[in-house]
């Protein structure tokens, strides 16, 4: 089964429908694109498509096209002729925009195997390919937090059709179906909801090891549990802190609505104390 | 019931794949790569498995996973280490194997994995393109080009390859985690966390579909109030990055290291501003 799954997350299309492809004449700017690998290791970069979006996309170079989802195409409109459906405007995250591009709107059988059990992480709705991808030199540093796309002049020629015997992509497709029916048996729900984390109000500083309290906002929930300037805060959850980077990662998942137990040193004293999580950053 | 089924699905992955070892080279230098481009859009490597080959391999971003066909695996004599065997062998699967010396052109990357098989995909490709470019074997996929700073350019047919120490976590063990998760009664959300103190409050109703999000309230004295930012102003990006939602605001600043100054883009009063702001330390 791990190998279906493994089978099921290569990003690898045949090809898409027939006819040619217009281009825009570069420019000669770097964008910094912003991504994030996938827990597939897949990567994920934003995008708009008629002004509409975000969703999700995944850089493929095993694609010979920008490919979407069929809800996806039908929600942000296009015009489909002969196989490939034309938009008006792509937009990718970090300032980039593409004009009329040109898409096969289709149900690939990895998205839909992998957004079925939620395996990405989030939810995924279609792969930019070849046709995109070939009017830039991309730059990939996964130390880094961003692409670097730059334009280059390069008419890419469209991409050829293969056919493969069986006229799919000889038998993957049952995959995403076979990963859809057992996530359903499963009880396997994805859950793609993302929560703001929870606020404090204080402004922190670490000094010679200790952790201490800078500023606290007024009304905030750190001033509402009693909180001062010049605390040291010792642990937080029971775990006991060394730097600011402790506590940050300690709060990391609370969301708004969770609280938070601290204990911190005032002058001789050490106290405990529980923070209601609020709204705000 | 469901439980069991669930369990069911779990126990094949119970065993993973033995995580790469990824080491840099001492001195990092850029190699360049030509690459075939195909007429279907793909692109093809050449590449050698210990020194063996070379071989035809599609070089595919898409891909977590290393493939090479049964055929390259038996020529370069890995098909005999293959480890993890699966019980009933669909297309042609024989395992994993890792690879100590795998190079695509010049570029050498040691200890990548790769799954043996015969992809249906790759199959149909081979027999496209055999007549002209050789049989075509595998795909290149995230295991090798992971280790490397990695730029793909169509016009010139090239990519260039420079080692950055990236150490890249196995992608079946990530798989693991993620359905193991799942499998208590709730999956649980993500929390998206800011990396410094900002002194705002955001806020967006349900029915508005518009891009950015709305400020509720600035902290007087705080970064945002230092950076320019106002009361009824409409954030647009952080970053770059877009905010058409709280969340992805939130995400955005997840980036945004304190001390370091960012740029954010807002509306107000119709006209795109732009202004910096450094969050502090704190949350």
């Amino acid at each position: 089964m791990k190998y279906l799954l493994l089978l099921g997350l290569i990003g690898l299309v045949l090809s898409p429908a027939k006819a040619e492809e217009k281009k825009d004449p570069p420019k000669a700017t770097t964008y910094d694109v912003p991504y994030r690998l996938t827990d597939t290791k897949h990567i994920h970069v934003r995008v708009k498509i008629n002004g509409k979006g975000p969703f999700n996309f995944i850089i493929d170079t095993g694609a010979p096209a920008l490919f979407m989802t069929e809800a996806i195409a039908k929600k942000v409109g296009g015009k489909t002729e002969d196989g490939w459906t034309t938009f008006d405007k792509l937009d990718i995250e970090g300032g980039l925009s593409i004009d009329k591009p040109r898409g096969v709107a289709v149900d690939m059988f990895q998205l839909k195997g992998m957004n079925s059990m939620g395996l990405a992480g989030v939810e995924l709705h279609g792969v930019l390919g070849y046709n995109v991808l070939a009017r830039f030199k991309i730059e990939y540093d996964f130390n880094e937090t961003k692409l670097k796309w730059t334009p280059v002049d390069f008419k890419a020629p469209d991409p050829m059709r293969i056919k493969d015997k069986n006229g799919g992509q000889g038998g993957l497709e049952m995959i995403g179906t076979l990963t859809q029916v057992m996530s359903m048996l499963g009880g396997l729900k994805p859950n793609f909801t993302v929560h703001p984390r929870g606020f404090i109000g204080a402004e922190l500083e670490s000094k010679s090891n200790e952790l201490i309290v800078k500023t606290v906002l007024a009304g905030s929930p750190a001033d509402k549990a009693g909180l001062k300037v010049g605390d040291r805060i010792e642990s937080a959850k029971g775990k006991s802190l060394s730097s600011s980077q402790d506590l940050l990662e300690a709060v990391k998942k609370l969301p708004e609505g969770t609280s938070l137990k601290l204990s911190i040193k005032r002058g001789e004293d050490t106290k405990d104390m529980t923070v209601e999580l609020g709204k705000g950053l | 019931m469901k439980k069991l089924l669930a369990t069911l699905l779990l126990l094949p992955l119970g065993v993973c794949f033995v995580r790469a070892d990824e080491k840099s080279l001492e001195k990092p230098k850029t190699q360049t790569v030509k690459f075939e481009l195909v007429p279907s859009g793909h692109f093809i490597v050449s590449v050698k498995l210990n020194g063996n080959g070379p071989y035809n391999l599609i070089f595919d971003t898409g891909a977590p996973t290393t493939l090479i066909t049964p055929r390259i695996a038996k020529d370069a004599k890995l098909a005999g280490d293959a480890k993890d065997k699966p019980l009933i062998p669909l297309f042609g699967m024989m395992g994993q194997v890792k690879v100590k010396e795998f190079s695509v052109g010049d570029v050498l990357a040691k200890d990548v994995g790769a799954m043996i098989m015969e992809h249906p995909t790759v199959k149909a490709f081979s027999q496209e393109y055999e007549k002209k470019y050789g049989s075509i074997d595998g795909i290149v996929g995230f295991p090798f080009f992971a280790q490397f700073k990695m730029t793909v350019d169509y016009s010139t047919k090239e990519m260039t390859f420079t080692p950055n120490g990236y150490k890249a976590s196995d992608v079946m063990q990530d798989l693991m985690q993620t359905m193991m998760s799942s499998m208590g009664s709730k999956p649980q959300p993500r929390v998206a966390a800011p990396a410094g103190l900002w002194g705002m409050e955001l806020a967006k109703s349900k029915d508005d579909e518009a891009d950015g999000v709305d400020v509720k309230a600035v902290i007087a004295g705080m970064s945002s109030d230092a950076g320019g930012l106002k009361t009824g102003d409409r954030i647009l990006t952080i970053d770059g990055r877009w905010t058409d939602s709280i969340a992805d605001a939130y995400t955005a600043t997840s980036y945004a290291k304190p001390g370091k100054p960012v740029a954010v883009v807002v509306k107000r009063d119709g006209k795109e501003v732009k202004l910096t702001i450094t969050p502090k330390l704190g949350l």
